[in-house]
């Protein structure tokens, strides 16, 4: 693998590690509010966050493309904030990303919740447990195979994202050029000795991963019994 | 507050707490305030109660009684409450009565279930399957603030002592609910709600958690409320009974009397009409295999004598009324061992039957007899008849 192919991997791993951090952070609360809301705009919120498996990478990146610009407020306020520009940095890629792959950490999650439900929470709470405490204490350690499969789906579709990093990341080496816009670019060159090096890479850790979480998903002997 | 009249106080299982009936109501005795509205589309829940914490209450009704809905409400675990709930308690260890607001609907006060030192045992045990049988027991002692129970001695109490490092799901429903009710105690609260704890077990698992739930009783006491629809084991374990039908109160004073209150409702088909009965055991075994309980000074009922009884001074028993024969001379030449002569005080016509209260020393016994029999012995209020019924129609449910 060549210098500037190495560079793609390290620049997608850093942007999938932080990516899936995020999605963590901010799709698990989202996910258990999903899964206990009652609200009819329950639906609502749930098709914005299945939008990315719908829409084509291009369109989000096209309207982040314009978000993201200095024209706008959320490019102006990022400008403001960090004093560089967003549009073609790191952190677009990131944020992007975090857009794109939001369903894949949030749906099974969510779904995770859903068939905890609320008795053994209710148990927790008599025996005096506050809700921080219950989440890590209960919901944690029973639904730590779809944290996994979480973790594991929006770290392995982040690593496969190309539109939308296209449209607002551009194609600078160490910055936004990952291993997707490598590839593209070494077809465009018809270097194809290196495109086939690059994509049986990506073709056989993407295997490997998803086999990993099928993996411990199998149905353990020791199911969750309420 | 409706206040029942609770005319005798019951025989209590912990000696301190007929005092504390006495003094009611001044309102210093430990005691459950409620005053609360449950409002759901197809069920209300409407209750105004004072209730002693004494002993064991029962909770007795229909299902969609509110039986459930009452325990969530006191738990903190109903949120669309309205109304009052004031907990007073013996606060240790100085020993003096305090009484904590759990809700009040008007100054927007709910305390949350995990501030309310509110137990709960649910029909099925919700253990948790991430922990093993100590680690369930443990994550209730990490989260107490007192401290004052030890683990060995609930561990002991609750027979669990072999079970520690099984994983709750490879236990039976049993012992699932033996865990659960450990696990409740050791959060140390100063009230205990089981909800239909024994419904999903069989009959000797039922009979060894009642025992079990009577001695924990006993030896922290620890009032508990306890909901069930089997009046068979209300009636072991209660010192009191609220009864409760459509979401409203019915009924609630002493169980024995509360259960023959209910013989007479003609509309319910809810109980099997009975004498319920706490005597004293006289003698355990009077050498022909049956045990004599003292029904007053004079006179003694015989049942059939059972080990566990040796242990026991006194005994909970129940006669179904269809148990009990009339007859208008004292029978002397009959296998049957129980006669007692009494004075029939109210007969109550019910379709083809004929429920009689006859009035036996000081205790008031319950028939019923056919309609035809009735006419057959033109039996007439006041008048005077002997009751007779096997050893074998005396029955405990505990044994």
């Amino acid at each position: 693998m060549m210098n500037s192919d190495l560079q793609a991997l390290i620049t997608t791993l850093e942007m999938a590690a932080l990516t899936t951090i995020i999605l963590l952070i901010i799709g698990t609360p989202l996910a258990w509010y999903l899964a206990k809301m009652t609200s009819r705009f329950k639906v609502i919120i749930e098709a914005v966050v299945a939008l990315p498996l719908v829409l084509p990478p291009t369109v989000l990146g096209f309207y982040l493309l314009i978000a993201f610009s200095p024209e706008y407020l959320p490019g102006q306020l990022w400008q403001q904030a960090t004093g560089q520009q967003l549009a073609f940095s790191f952190s677009a890629i990131v944020i992007g990303s975090v857009l794109y792959s939001l369903p894949f950490v949030v749906q099974p999650l969510q779904k995770a919740f859903e068939q905890l439900g609320d008795s053994l929470l209710e148990a927790g709470a008599l025996l005096g447990a506050g809700p921080i405490d219950r989440f890590f204490s209960i919901v944690l350690p029973l639904t730590k195979a779809s944290f996994i499969t979480a973790a594991s789906l929006g770290f392995a579709h982040t690593v496969g994202e190309f539109g939308v990093i296209l449209m607002i990341g551009g194609n600078i080496p160490g910055e936004t050029r990952v291993l997707s816009i490598a590839l593209f670019d070494h077809v465009e060159a018809f270097d194809y000795a290196r495109a086939h090096l690059l994509s049986i890479s990506l073709l056989i850790t993407s295997m490997v991963l998803l086999a990993a979480i099928y993996w411990l998903n199998l149905p353990k002997k020791t199911a969750v019994r309420i | 507050m409706t206040n029942f009249p609770i005319n005798n106080p019951p025989i209590s299982h912990s000696p301190v707490n007929n005092a504390a009936l006495n003094s009611r109501p001044n309102n210093k005795a430990p005691q459950l305030d409620l005053n609360i509205r449950v409002n759901y589309q197809q069920f209300d829940l409407a209750i105004e109660l004072a209730i002693p914490l004494i002993g064991i209450t029962g909770i007795f009704g229909h299902s969609a009684s509110g039986k459930s809905t009452l325990l969530r409400a006191i738990a903190g675990l109903e949120t669309s409450l309205r109304g009052e709930i004031t907990l007073t308690d013996t606060s240790l260890p100085s020993k003096t009565l305090v009484s904590r607001t759990l809700v009040n609907s008007e100054q927007g006060l709910y305390l949350k279930p995990e501030q309310r030192q509110v137990g709960l045992v649910f029909q099925n045990s919700r253990l948790f399957a991430h922990l093993t049988v100590l680690g369930n027991l443990e994550y209730a002692v990490k989260r107490c603030k007192n401290n004052r129970l030890s683990l060995d001695e609930v561990i002991k109490l609750t027979e669990l002592g072999a079970l520690l490092d099984h994983r709750v799901n490879q236990l039976s429903g049993g012992q699932q609910q033996r865990v659960a009710l450990a696990r409740a105690i050791l959060a140390e609260p100063k009230l205990l709600l089981l909800d239909e704890p024994l419904s999903a077990l069989d009959r000797h698992s039922k009979t060894q958690l009642l025992k079990m739930m009577l001695n924990i009783q006993k030896q922290l006491s620890l009032p508990m409320l306890y909901v069930s629809h089997s009046l068979d084991e209300l009636q072991q374990v209660c010192d009191n009974l609220l009864v409760l039908a459509e979401g409203k109160v019915v009924n609630f004073g002493n169980i024995h009397q509360v259960i023959h209150q209910l013989n007479n409702d003609t509309n319910s088909d809810i109980i099997h009409q009975q004498t319920s009965l706490s005597l004293p055991i006289k003698t355990f075994n009077n050498g022909h295999g049956l045990t004599a309980l003292a029904l007053n000074a004079h006179e003694d009922i015989f049942m059939v004598c059972d080990q566990t009884f040796a242990q026991q001074t006194q005994l909970r028993c129940f006669i179904l009324a269809s148990d009990i024969s009339i007859i208008l001379t004292e029978p002397t030449n009959s296998s049957i061992v129980n006669h007692l002569f009494g004075t029939i005080k109210q007969i109550n016509h019910q379709q083809n039957n004929v429920l009689l209260t006859v009035h036996c020393g000081s205790q008031d016994f319950f028939v019923t007899i056919s309609a035809f029999s009735q006419q057959k012995l033109s039996l007439t209020i006041r008048q005077q008849v002997y009751l007779q019924f096997k050893a074998s129609a005396v029955r405990t449910f505990i044994h």
